[in-house]
């Protein structure tokens, strides 16, 4: 295996947050249940001001 | 005076979850209220799509994930709902898929003169809400034109690819970071935040940040 073809170093990260944050990966975009619910509940919360 | 904290941004002109999670990140940051330097990074979520993709939005999500018209549409406007909650009005019934690579180089530009966030903003606008192409050169000199940039220089560095060598080192270096999906957030170099988190999941990171330094 040549340095061209070589897999890149990982860089180690910490990760933070909630790891089922809505996110795109290839050409699809996830849309987590709890966004979903998010929405319902804001459209629960607009009909009853 | 402490130094800002660093936070780069890995992001693509045409995610929906990008331009919903800069809202979310800049009103973490607001929370937050220190000193924040945020660079933007370039990431091809889907670079084998033709510039001027024969289709709608529905249409490419269809045929990608091979789902019925009526399923993509219901995607579609569930993610177009989530937009209206941090108040961006998503078009998708006039939006262009392309291929967004010219657009990052725009971007790449405009950050060496120093403009890179407004460019980013006005690309992420032009595309969910504007309903404008942000595949075609003339197009991105036509918004680059609108921000005051000069148009023959603009046109010259689209043309000539000035800044696709740095476009790729973006997504190289997304790569070595492990980075598979977008928005991904790097803060400080050291903590990884992947996806469009709520505000105060950013607030609370950048604090925990601020307060490792004060600690050091």
């Amino acid at each position: 295996m040549d340095a061209t073809t070589l897999p890149l170093p990982i860089i180690k990260l910490e990760q933070l947050g909630d790891p089922t944050a809505a996110a795109c990966e290839g050409d699809f975009c996830a849309i987590p249940e709890h966004h979903q619910q998010a929405v319902v509940n804001r459209k629960l919360d607009e009909d009853a001001v | 005076m402490s130094e800002p904290i660093k936070v780069d941004i890995w992001s693509d002109v045409q995610c929906p979850w990008c331009y919903i999670g800069k809202r979310k990140f800049e009103a973490g940051a607001a929370e937050f209220g220190g000193d924040v330097e945020i660079e933007y990074h370039s990431f091809e979520l889907a670079p084998d799509t033709p510039v001027d993709f024969d289709g709608t939005p529905m249409d490419y999500l269809a045929e990608r994930k091979g789902i019925a018209p009526a399923q993509a549409q219901e995607m579609l406007a569930r993610v177009t709902g989530i937009a209206k909650s941090v108040g961006l009005d998503y078009d998708y019934d006039h939006v262009h898929q392309t291929n967004t690579v010219i657009s990052h180089e725009l971007i790449h530009f405009a950050k060496s003169k120093g403009r890179q966030i407004e460019m980013k903003e006005r690309l992420l606008k032009a595309y969910f809400v504007n309903g404008e192409h942000v595949g075609r050169i003339p197009d991105l000199v036509e918004i680059a034109v609108e921000l005051g940039y000069d148009r023959d220089e603009v046109t010259e560095v689209l043309e000539s690819h000035r800044f696709l060598a740095d476009v790729k080192a973006d997504v190289a270096l997304a790569q070595e970071y492990g980075i598979q999906g977008v928005p991904f957030f790097v803060i400080d170099g050291k903590y990884g935040v992947s996806g469009a988190q709520e505000a105060a999941t950013f607030a609370n990171v950048l604090a925990q940040v601020q307060s490792e330094r004060e600690a050091v």
